[in-house]
């Protein structure tokens, strides 16, 4: 965070002013300072005028959506952590909300709560006047080797064999480094919703994942399980320019 | 066969009554012709039954063609009301959102200040019903939305191994805390060779039977039975889950695989009403069939048909040397 000690400078975009009226104090209680916005020309402004530390964008905005501001944001060099409210159903539209540098995204209706969690996640994983991981093309992590955008992996030299699943649930971990990721939300990240039962569909994919990667679960070098709570990627990532 | 008896006898009756009738009209209107008639009846027959063959396969024609256009019609009929009530689930997911996402702002804003926190007052009682039912609401919106998206998204194809993923539900079921007081029996067939694999998605497969086996043991009481059965005849893999529970009463019967369905018998249990809706969803995304029989008091059984990769469609196989299961089918070898 740029202010160290201070309380985090959060914008809040959504036209629906129901929705902002009520999460606004919801998230100055919790500890930050919000600026509600309207639209998107709006949000540019205010993070031209406040450079904050966050920003929480609804995708239909009028006048400038929600995508098109995370794209003139990041252009202009912004990298100040974005959380995307989409609705994100198919898995491409997700790996669009990728593609943008979307730091993380929920769906409405979504928990205020979870929307905390995230944004306190994206604020402390963010790296002031760095691109975050989750807008940077190609990502390392020791011998592992991630392009984003052709959406292909190498373990040294060799090319990882992985279904669209797999390779999707890499890459929101490789982008979430040492953050719990509980098999209910890494299910919503599989398929857009969540699914009330069968979360061992996740364990099936992290499974895979580790098999493509020869990653020993006892002793992992990237995915850490959590005791009955869930995964973790435990090791540092970073960014290859 | 009734069919095909209907269809012979007019066209073996068409030559003699044409023939007939068309010695009628010559008698009538060329009275020279009459004897030329007697002495030629096989010619007389002849043209009779070349008319009465181009008639009736005319007509014949007609009928298929316009069988064809009003079954092409039904069918873009049904793809159009599937399509407009998936925009219109859309449409109500897209405008109910907003609104519920502000309530629950609203309510953790009432929770976090504290303003009518305090324990064991009507208020917090109030509070914790109102966040409760709001939670409801967005269980049956997420649903609706898990519906609508499944008919369209694409789904994986990769081999799918059954018996793993069935004792996967299993497990799953099991982990229900009234599914100890079942009896819950898997039977899965290891002779004359094992089942073979199918393609498709594991994921939504897995969500499909987990759907149908907690519904048996949701819709039944201690001490009940619930079977889940697979089988299959070369092109189909057949799947059972059956149960010795509640049943289902005839009049609700065709109604269960609609979304929202909800029996007078769910209506004090827990669920929105979507998991059968989810099931056949899945199963028809897999180009399977589904089907449900029920009796009132007495049980019910839920089948699904999922098609053999390279095989449906095709009379089933019977005499196959051997077979082996591998990464790639089940092939004759």
């Amino acid at each position: 965070m740029g202010r160290p000690g201070a309380r985090p400078v959060v914008v809040l975009a959504d036209d629906d002013d129901a929705i902002t009226s009520n999460l606004a104090p919801f998230l100055e209680r919790a500890g930050l300072t919000v600026h509600v916005a309207s639209d998107g020309a709006a949000v540019l402004e205010l993070v031209e005028r406040l450079d904050p530390d966050g920003c929480v964008l609804d995708v239909l905005m009028p006048r400038v959506d929600g995508r098109e501001v995370l794209r003139r944001l990041r252009a202009d060099g912004h990298w100040l952590p974005v959380v995307l409210l989409t609705q994100v159903g198919g898995s491409t539209e997700r790996a669009i909300a990728l593609d943008e540098g979307a730091d993380d995204y929920l769906n409405k209706p979504f928990d205020p709560h979870e929307l905390l969690a995230r944004l306190r996640a994206v604020l402390r994983r963010a790296r002031p006047g760095r691109r975050p991981l989750s807008a940077s093309p190609v990502l390392r992590s020791g011998s592992l080797r991630v392009d984003r955008i052709s959406r292909r992996a190498w373990v040294g030299d060799a090319e990882l064999v992985l279904t669209p699943k797999a390779m999707l649930l890499l890459d929101y971990l490789l982008t979430h480094p040492d953050e719990l990721m509980t098999r209910d939300r890494l299910l919503n990240v599989l398929w857009g919703f969540e699914f009330p039962v069968g979360t061992r569909a996740v364990d099936n994919r992290i499974a895979e994942l580790r098999r493509a990667l020869g990653d020993d679960p006892v002793r992992p070098q990237w995915i850490a399980t959590v005791p009955g709570q869930g995964y973790r990627f435990v090791a540092s990532v970073d960014e290859v320019r | 066969m009734t069919g095909l008896v209907s269809g012979a006898l007019p066209r073996l009756l068409a030559p003699v009554l044409c023939g007939t009738a068309l010695g009628v009209v010559m008698q009538v209107t060329e009275p020279q012709a009459r004897v030329y008639a007697i002495v030629s009846p096989a010619l007389l027959a002849g043209m009779a039954g070349l008319l009465g063959t181009v008639v009736l396969g005319a007509v014949a024609l007609v009928r298929r063609r316009a069988a064809v256009g009003t079954a092409a019609a039904v069918r873009d009929a049904v793809a159009e009301a599937a399509e407009d009530r998936r925009r219109f689930l859309l449409r109500l997911d897209h405008e109910l959102k907003n609104p519920l996402t502000a309530i629950r702002a609203g309510l953790a804003n009432v929770e976090q200040a504290g303003a009518m926190a305090a324990a064991g007052t009507s208020a917090s009682a109030a509070l914790a019903s109102v966040s409760a039912q709001a939670n409801r609401i967005t269980r049956l919106l997420g649903d609706l939305r898990k519906l609508a998206d499944l008919e369209t998204r694409e789904i994986e194809a990769a081999p799918v191994d059954l018996p793993s993923l069935l004792h996967e539900v299993g497990e799953a079921v099991g982990a229900i805390p009234s599914a100890s007081e079942r009896v819950i029996r898997v039977n899965v067939p290891q002779a004359p060779w094992p089942l073979p694999l199918i393609e498709g998605d594991r994921d939504l497969l897995f969500i499909a039977l987990q759907n149908l086996v907690a519904n048996a043991v949701k819709f039944s009481a201690p001490g009940d039975t619930v079977e889940v059965r697979a089988s299959e005849d070369g092109s189909w893999l057949m799947l059972e889950v059956a149960d010795t529970g509640a049943g289902i009463p005839e009049d609700e019967i065709g109604e269960v695989w609609h979304e929202l369905a909800r029996g007078r018998a769910a209506r004090s249990l827990p669920g929105t009403g979507v998991g059968l809706a989810l099931v056949r969803v899945v199963v028809v995304r897999h180009g399977g069939q589904v089907a449900i029989r029920s009796r009132d008091g007495q049980g019910t059984v839920v089948s699904i048909r999922l098609p053999v990769p390279g095989r449906a469609g095709t009379a089933p196989a019977v005499a196959r040397s051997r077979h082996r299961r591998d990464p790639l089918g089940d092939m004759p070898v």
